[in-house]
C-alpha cells in the first residue's frame, strides 16, 4: 500500500463532500482557464485581423479621441469629419499605395422605423481592406448596391435582390457577408459616395485607411503627412491594436480577478472540507501515530489528500472549459467591448498545465494548515477519543 | 528489557492537578506476559502509553534495552515504536475503507520496512492465517464481527515483527468466546517469545498471565496484595461481570 492510496481512500469515504468540494474547484478553474484561453485568442485574433486588413494606418479628424479612432475600423460613429480634399492630398503623397475613405453613421430607415448603422466605403477596396469576408452574392460597384452584415440580413429576413430605401434613394442588396462573429455583422455597407449624398455631406468622411507602398518607410510617411496635412490625426495599426487591447483590458482584469477570487473561495472550501475530515478521523490519526506514523507522515497523508482533491478539480475544470468553450465564448462576446472575428478559445496545453499547476499551489496552501493541525494531534488523547 | 524507576505522570485539568501515576517502579523482562489490573482511573492506560513510548512521564526514568528513553528525541521514539512495539486497542481502530489485508499492512507504510511486494504479501498473508481470517483478507472492517476485527488488530500489531505488544483492554468490547480467542492468540505470541503487556478488567484472563501488576491510585500495589485484591474482586467495576466463583476457580487452578 502507498501513501497516495490512503489519501484516495480517505476522500472516497465522504464521496458527496469530496464531490462538492471538487465541483467548487472545477468551477473556478473552468472560469480561470476560459478567461485565460479567451485572452490568448483575443490577442491572436486581433493581430490576425489587423494583419488581414491590408491597411497600415488610419487618418482621422484631429482631436478625435484615440480609442474612438481605433474603433473606426470596426464602426464607431464619430462627431467629427475629415474632408475628401484631404484624402486627395494624401493620395498624392509619396509612397502611398491606397487610400480608402470610410464614412460611418446612423441613417433613418423609414420603412422599419429605426436607425440603421451604415458603413460607407469604396466597394472596390473591399477585397483588400476586408480580406476576411466571405461574401455571398457579389460585391456591388459604386452604384446602388448594398452589402449586408450577417446579423442585419438574418434579423430583417433580407435576401439578395431585396430592396431598401434610405432617404430619397433605393438600394438593392447585392451580397450578404458570411458571419464574422465581430461588429462587422451589424452593419449595412454602401458605396461611400451614395452615403455622402444621403447625408448631404459631400466630401465628409469619418476616416480614411491608408496602405503604403513601402511599409519599411511607414514612420517617415506618417511624420511627413502629419506635418504637411492640417486637421488630421494619424493612428497606426499598432496603435489601433494597442488601444483595442487597452479597451479590452479592464474587462480582462475584472474577469481575471473574479476567477482568482473564485479559486480562493474554493480553496477555503477545500480547507474546510479537509479540516472536517481530520476532525472526524482524530482517533484514526492517533492510532496511526501509535502504530509508527511520525508527525511528518501524518502531514504528508493529509497534504496528499488535499492535493489529490484540488488536482482532480483542476483537471475537471480544464475539461469543462474545453467542452463548454462555445457557450463561454458566446457569453464573453456579450460582455467585452470589442471582440475580433473568428473563434477565440483554442485549447492550449501549456496554458492548461499552468492552470493545473496554479491550482495545485493553491491546494497545497489550503492543505498546509489542516495538515499541520493533523500532525499536531496528540496521539494519546486521540486514541482515548 | 524495560525498567521504570519512580515514574510519575501529572495531568492538569483546569486548575486542578491530577496525579495519574504516583511513582511506579516496574521491570519487564524479555518474554514476559504481564497483566495490568486495577480500578477505573487507577492509571493503567497512562502507564501503558508511557511504556509504549506514546507518552512521556512527568518524572522518573525509563530505560528500554539499557537506553534511557527520557533523553531520546521524538524521532527516536517513533523509530522505537516502529521497530519494537505493537499496539492493540479496546476499540480496534481499524480504517473503515481499507480491506483486512491493507489494514494489516498499514504499519509497513510508516516503518518503510517492506521488502518488496511479494515478500510483504507473504508476510501479511501468513499473519492473516495466524489469526484465522484467510477467507476474510479482502473484506472490509464493517463486514467483520468484533472478535474478527480485534484479530485483524493483533495481526496489524505483529506486522513489523515487534518485541513487545501492549494491549489496552483488548477484550473489553468482546463476549466471552471472542475474548478467549484473542487471549489465546496473545498467549501463542507469548510462546513464540514476544513480551505481552495487557491491561484488563477481566480477572479470569488477568489471572492466566505470567504476572499480575495491580495499580491503585497511580501506584503498584505489592504482589500479594494484588492477589488478595483480585480475590476479593475489590475495586473492580461491577459492570465487568465479576463472579467470585470465577476468580476462585482460576486462583486455585
Ligand atoms: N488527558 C488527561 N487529562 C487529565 N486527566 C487525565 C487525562 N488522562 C487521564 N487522566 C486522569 O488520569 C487518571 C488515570 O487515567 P487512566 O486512563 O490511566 O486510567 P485507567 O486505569 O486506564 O482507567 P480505565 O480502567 O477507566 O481505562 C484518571 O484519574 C484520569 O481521569
Ligand atoms: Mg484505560
Amino acid at each position: 500500500m502507498a501513501f497516495i492510496r490512503l489519501a484516495f481512500n480517505n476522500l472516497l469515504r465522504h464521496r458527496l463532500r469530496s464531490l462538492l468540494t471538487l465541483v467548487g474547484i472545477a468551477a473556478s478553474v473552468t472560469v480561470l482557464f476560459s478567461i485565460l484561453s479567451f485572452n490568448r485568442g483575443f490577442e491572436r485574433g486581433l493581430a490576425d485581423e489587423i494583419r488581414r486588413t491590408g491597411i497600415h494606418f488610419m487618418v482621422v479628424p484631429a482631436g478625435c479621441p484615440h480609442e474612438v479612432a481605433s474603433l473606426v475600423l470596426h464602426g464607431a460613429v464619430t462627431p467629427k469629419f475629415i474632408d475628401t480634399a484631404v484624402v486627395e492630398r494624401i493620395r498624392g503623397a509619396a509612397d502611398v499605395d491606397l487610400v480608402s475613405p470610410m464614412l460611418i453613421t446612423q441613417v433613418p430607415n423609414v420603412e422599419r422605423d429605426r436607425l440603421d448603422m451604415v458603413y460607407g466605403l469604396e466597394m472596390s477596396h473591399v477585397p483588400e481592406i476586408k480580406a476576411g469576408w466571405r461574401v455571398e452574392g457579389r460585391i456591388p460597384g459604386d452604384g446602388a448596391g448594398l452589402l449586408l452584415g450577417a446579423e442585419v440580413a438574418a434579423h430583417d429576413g433580407l435576401a439578395i435582390g431585396d430592396r431598401i430605401r434610405y432617404g430619397e434613394r433605393e438600394f438593392t442588396v447585392s451580397g450578404i457577408i458570411g458571419k464574422t462573429g465581430s461588429q462587422d455583422d451589424a452593419f449595412v455597407y454602401m458605396p461611400v459616395a451614395a452615403l455622402q449624398e444621403i447625408l448631404k455631406k459631400r466630401g465628409g468622411l469619418t476616416a480614411a485607411g491608408v496602405k503604403v507602398a513601402r511599409p519599411e518607410r511607414l514612420e517617415e510617411i506618417t511624420a511627413e503627412l502629419s506635418a504637411t496635412v492640417p486637421g488630421i490625426q494619424i493612428v497606426t495599426m499598432n496603435e489601433v491594436m494597442r488601444s483595442l487591447a487597452t479597451l479590452a483590458n479592464s474587462a480582462k482584469v475584472l474577469s481575471l480577478s473574479i476567477a482568482v477570487i473564485a479559486i480562493l473561495i474554493s480553496a477555503v472550501g477545500v480547507m474546510n472540507s479537509i479540516l472536517m475530515a481530520i476532525f472526524e478521523r482524530t482517533r484514526e490519526i492517533g492510532m496511526m501515530r501509535a502504530v509508527g506514523a511520525s508527525r511528518a507522515d501524518i502531514f504528508r497523508i493529509i497534504l496528499q489528500e488535499t492535493v489529490l482533491l484540488t488536482a482532480a478539480g483542476g483537471v475537471c475544470g480544464i475539461l469543462l472549459s474545453t467542452l463548454g468553450a462555445g457557450v463561454i465564448e458566446g457569453f464573453v462576446r456579450e460582455v467585452m467591448p470589442y471582440v475580433p472575428s473568428g473563434r477565440m478559445i483554442h485549447f492550449d496545453p501549456m496554458l492548461a498545465a499552468g492552470c493545473v499547476a496554479f491550482t495545485l499551489v493553491v491546494g497545497m496552501a489550503a492543505g498546509g494548515y489542516p495538515s499541520w493541525k493533523a500532525s499536531n494531534i496528540n496521539p494519546i488523547e486521540a486514541i482515548k477519543g | 528489557m524495560i525498567q521504570l524507576k519512580n515514574i510519575t505522570k501529572d495531568y492538569t485539568r483546569g486548575a486542578e492537578k491530577v496525579h495519574a501515576l504516583g511513582g511506579v517502579d516496574l521491570s519487564i523482562d524479555r518474554g514476559e506476559f504481564i497483566s495490568i489490573v486495577g480500578p477505573s482511573g487507577s492509571g493503567k492506560t497512562t502507564l501503558l502509553h508511557i511504556l509504549g513510548c506514546l507518552d512521556r512521564p512527568t518524572g522518573g526514568t525509563m530505560t528500554i534495552d539499557g537506553q534511557t528513553v527520557g533523553d531520546l528525541p521524538e524521532s527516536a521514539l517513533v523509530r522505537l515504536r516502529r521497530k519494537k512495539i505493537g499496539f492493540v486497542f479496546q476499540q480496534f481502530h481499524l480504517i473503515p475503507g481499507l480491506s483486512v489485508f491493507d489494514n494489516i499492512s498499514l504499519p509497513l507504510l510508516f516503518s518503510r520496512n517492506g521488502n518488496g511486494k511479494g515478500e510483504n504479501r507473504d508476510r501479511i498473508m501468513s499473519l492473516i492465517g495466524m489469526v484465522g481470517l484467510e477467507r476474510r483478507a479482502r473484506h472490509h472492517p464493517n463486514q467483520l464481527s468484533g472478535g474478527e476485527m480485534q484479530r485483524v488488530a493483533v495481526a496489524r500489531a505483529m506486522v513489523n515483527d515487534p518485541e513487545i505488544i501492549f494491549a489496552d483492554e483488548p477484550t473489553g468490547n468482546l463476549d466471552t468466546a471472542n475474548s478467549e480467542k484473542i487471549f489465546r492468540l496473545l498467549e501463542s505470541l507469548h510462546t513464540k517469545g514476544l513480551s505481552i503487556v495487557m491491561v484488563t478488567h477481566n480477572p479470569d484472563l488477568a489471572g492466566r498471565a505470567g504476572r499480575i501488576v495491580t495499580l491503585r491510585d497511580g501506584r503498584i500495589v505489592s504482589p500479594p496484595a494484588g492477589r488478595q485484591y483480585l480475590e476479593m474482586g475489590g475495586g473492580l467495576p461491577l459492570d465487568h461481570d465479576m463472579k467470585k466463583a470465577d476468580i476462585e476457580r482460576h486462583l486455585s487452578s
